[in-house]
């Protein structure tokens, strides 16, 4: 056997364990990418995983895209992009996670229904592959990580992650202690959140936690001052934008989230919490009714070419 | 005595094991990828014995330990226990204002280049890890902080404040600090041993050409003004660094190509100087070779280099109120005989004449590249940044040493 590392170690101290070197994301629509490709951007490998080799090569695909839109605006040089996507590994086979040390579900919330039960078919899935002391975390919105994690043999290392959009841009991720969580796996996921750069905000599983609950009550109560006919959309948008410094007014974020996820982060925290402020808008129900979903058909409260807002789709009551 | 020397970048360890005083280099090599898949340590003993080892590295500290561990295997190693080792010497990039000469590591130095960690937080906080893992695996070894800002720290304010408001430098010490302090001050020293000069008489223009590079203008044995500024940035073009620049074509191009902050800072960092301006690549014999063949943005690539170098060179005269001796260091500096003698041309009417066939051929060694009458000497001096550490910390050891006899 050829000599390593190991055999010069001056047996100082113990070599500690859990360091993060993989990080798998299982499912990669588009806010799997924007994971992947953040977490290779700060050299750590990632494993994602997709129900299909078609969509697999499709991500890939659009994670070049995104890191040349990067280097467009001068952002990242060809060189870097070549490394993070060497970075990269695409699969369907969940056997390909097994070396991680957190895997993350981040199935897309699109599809009609509870989400649940898949996902929590998902986290068993992991665990049977994965190694004893990895994390398993969902990157959920309104969902609880104690329900994801109850068909799990070790509970205790399921954590939530909640990654804010657009993530390349967001400092901060929610991360979310269930009931069974243990200190060791919080403290993993603090260790990896500050690998990629990112603040974190500690808090006790709850629906929504705070970006989301706070983000839908706005949208819900834009929408309301639209369809009383007070003012635009594009003119609320600004509002907003202009007066407490968001980056989107609400309009533009809920067709960046997609207003078919945006109705079902509503639907989940109307039925958590009986409140009426989180009931769906009739006008987001419409919209997605019509597949207006936002920037990923090309249409939501806006019109978009060329992933730009061009106009306003909705116009509201007004008296002449 | 056996001093190591260590130069900690964010993922990598350079070191090398020296005998003092004699400046017999003992070993070498680099621990790579610390963090990271595929980290190794090269190791290259005296007698030609290279390895590569691979395996696990998790920090700077496991690094540290490994190399520790080559360093007194029978196999690799050139000494049989760490008790051999007398002194650690650090590379430290910024020390700000607080220091001006390599100095004994304490615990005040350590919370001073804390401190420092806001003006070079990419390169500070890796060379603090050095000097913690040292510290807690060889407690009693002594340990030497040499600072690539502290030869710059005699510069005067004229020239180390910028025209910004005051208040920025008493809030932030927003100011001039300039870097390669370690090579400016180890070629100068040793051109004037070469030519058999005395150092406090003499006007030095110092031109470290590398893939990062700066000038330094030094008067008798002082550097009063240096090219690169707050950070490694400002004044010569670099291989991918703009050097001087207008803020206001900053200001306009973040308009106008909407690029945040960050982004900026890899436009003027990663995507500009040579590579920026030639298309080609940021290696300056990648561009020789295309002005040869004819690519105009080769050439014109070469030439601002070259302007931007001798433009300099007249300031620092006017600076300084004339120049004695030129020092060309760096891989460009000691290797690339088009530019280094390019960047010249013209100064005769200051008293520069260069021995061009002399100019053009010699590579890589100390040598006079001025004519004999030439009333300013030009001098190629190889720097040895590993070296200048080695001695400052043999000299620093030698002053604890005598204090505790005394």
């Amino acid at each position: 056997m050829s000599e390593t590392l190991a055999d010069f170690s001056l047996g100082k101290r113990p070599q500690t364990k859990g360091m993060i070197q993989k990080v798998g994301v299982v499912g990669c629509g588009t806010v799997g990418q924007e994971i992947v490709r953040t977490i290779s951007e700060y050299g750590i490998d990632v494993v994602f995983l997709d129900l299909t080799e078609e969509r697999v090569q499709e991500a890939f695909v659009h994670i070049g895209e995104q890191l040349d839109e990067v280097i467009n605006h001068w952002g990242l040089t060809p060189g870097e992009k070549r490394a993070i996507l060497s970075r990269i590994k695409g699969t369907t086979n969940y056997n390909d996670l097994a070396e991680c040390d957190i895997v993350i579900e981040s199935i897309s919330s699109r599809k009609k229904g509870t989400s649940l039960e898949i996902r929590k078919e998902i986290f068993q899935k992991i665990e049977s592959v994965v190694k004893p002391d990895a994390i398993i975390s969902s990157n959920i919105a309104t969902l609880m990580i104690s329900d994801l994690s109850n068909g799990l043999k070790h509970p205790e290392r399921a954590i939530g992650m909640h990654f804010i959009l657009p993530i390349s841009k967001t400092n901060v991720i929610e991360v979310v202690k269930g009931i069974n969580s243990s200190d060791e796996a919080f403290g993993q996921v603090v260790k990896f959140a500050g690998m990629i750069n990112k603040k974190i905000i500690k808090l006790n599983e709850s629906p929504g936690n705070i970006v989301t609950r706070m983000l839908v009550t706005t949208i819900n109560e834009a929408c309301e001052i639209l369809m009383e006919g007070v003012a635009s959309v594009t003119d609320i948008d600004m509002a907003m934008r202009e007066s407490t410094g968001y980056l989107y007014g609400p309009f533009a974020m809920a067709d960046r989230i997609g207003l078919d996820k945006v109705l079902k982060y509503m639907e989940n925290l109307y039925q958590e919490y009986g409140d009426k402020k989180y009931k769906p808008s009739p006008i987001i129900k419409r919209l997605v009714r019509a597949n207006y979903l936002g920037r990923i058909t090309d249409r939501g409260f806006y019109n978009y070419k060329s992933g730009k807002p061009v106009d306003q789709t909705v116009t509201c009551a007004v008296i002449k | 005595m056996k001093i190591i020397v260590l130069n900690c970048g964010s993922s990598s360890i350079k070191y090398q094991l020296f005998e003092m005083p004699a400046k017999a280099v003992l070993a070498k090599g680099i621990v790579d990828k610390i963090g990271l898949k595929g980290a190794a340590i090269k190791h290259k003993r005296s007698d030609g014995t290279e390895v590569k080892l691979e395996g696990e590295i998790l920090d700077h500290q496991s690094g540290i330990e490994f190399l520790l561990g080559i360093l007194i295997s029978e196999k690799y190693g050139s000494i049989k226990s760490l008790d051999e080792i007398d002194a650690v010497g650090h590379r430290v990039v910024h020390a700000g204002e607080k220091f001006s000469g390599s100095v004994y590591v304490t615990e005040e130095v350590i919370a001073a280049l804390e401190d420092c960690v806001d003006l070079a937080p990419l390169h500070n906080p890796p060379n603090l890890k050095g000097i913690y893992a040292m510290k807690d695996l060889l407690p009693e070894v002594p340990q030497v902080g040499v600072f690539d800002t502290a030869f710059h720290q005699t510069m005067p304010p004229k020239a180390y404040l910028y025209g910004l408001p005051y208040s920025l430098y008493e809030k932030y010490k927003i100011r001039r600090y300039g870097f390669h302090g370690t090579s400016h001050k180890y070629v100068s020293k040793r051109a004037c041993e070469a030519l058999g000069l005395d150092i406090n008489t003499q006007k030095i223009i110092t031109c470290h050409l590398g893939n990062g590079a700066s000038m330094a203008a030094i008067d008798g044995g002082k550097s009063i003004d240096t090219t690169m500024g707050m950070t490694p940035l400002e004044g010569l073009i670099m291989g991918t660094r703009c050097g001087d620049l207008d803020v206001g074509a900053l200001l306009y191009i973040a308009d106008k190509e909407e690029t945040s902050i960050p982004y900026t800072s890899t436009l003027v960092n990663k995507f500009s100087g040579m590579l920026g301006i030639s298309g080609i690549s940021s290696d300056m014999r990648d561009i020789e070779i295309a002005a040869e063949n004819g690519n105009e943005r080769a050439k014109i690539a070469m030439e601002m280099y070259q302007y931007r170098v001798r433009k300099y060179i007249g300031a620092y005269a006017a600076a300084m109120g004339g120049v004695d001796i030129i020092i060309f260091t760096g891989g460009i500096g000691e290797n690339d005989t088009v530019t280094r003698t390019k960047s010249l041309e013209g100064l005769e009417f200051f008293g520069v004449k260069i021995d061009v066939e002399k100019s053009l051929k010699s590579r890589g060694k100390e040598e006079v590249i001025s004519t004999p009458d030439s009333k300013v000497k030009v001098i190629v001096v190889p720097t040895d940044e590993e070296l200048m550490i080695a001695s400052d910390t043999y000299e620093i050891y030698e002053q604890i040493a005598q204090g505790i006899n005394n």
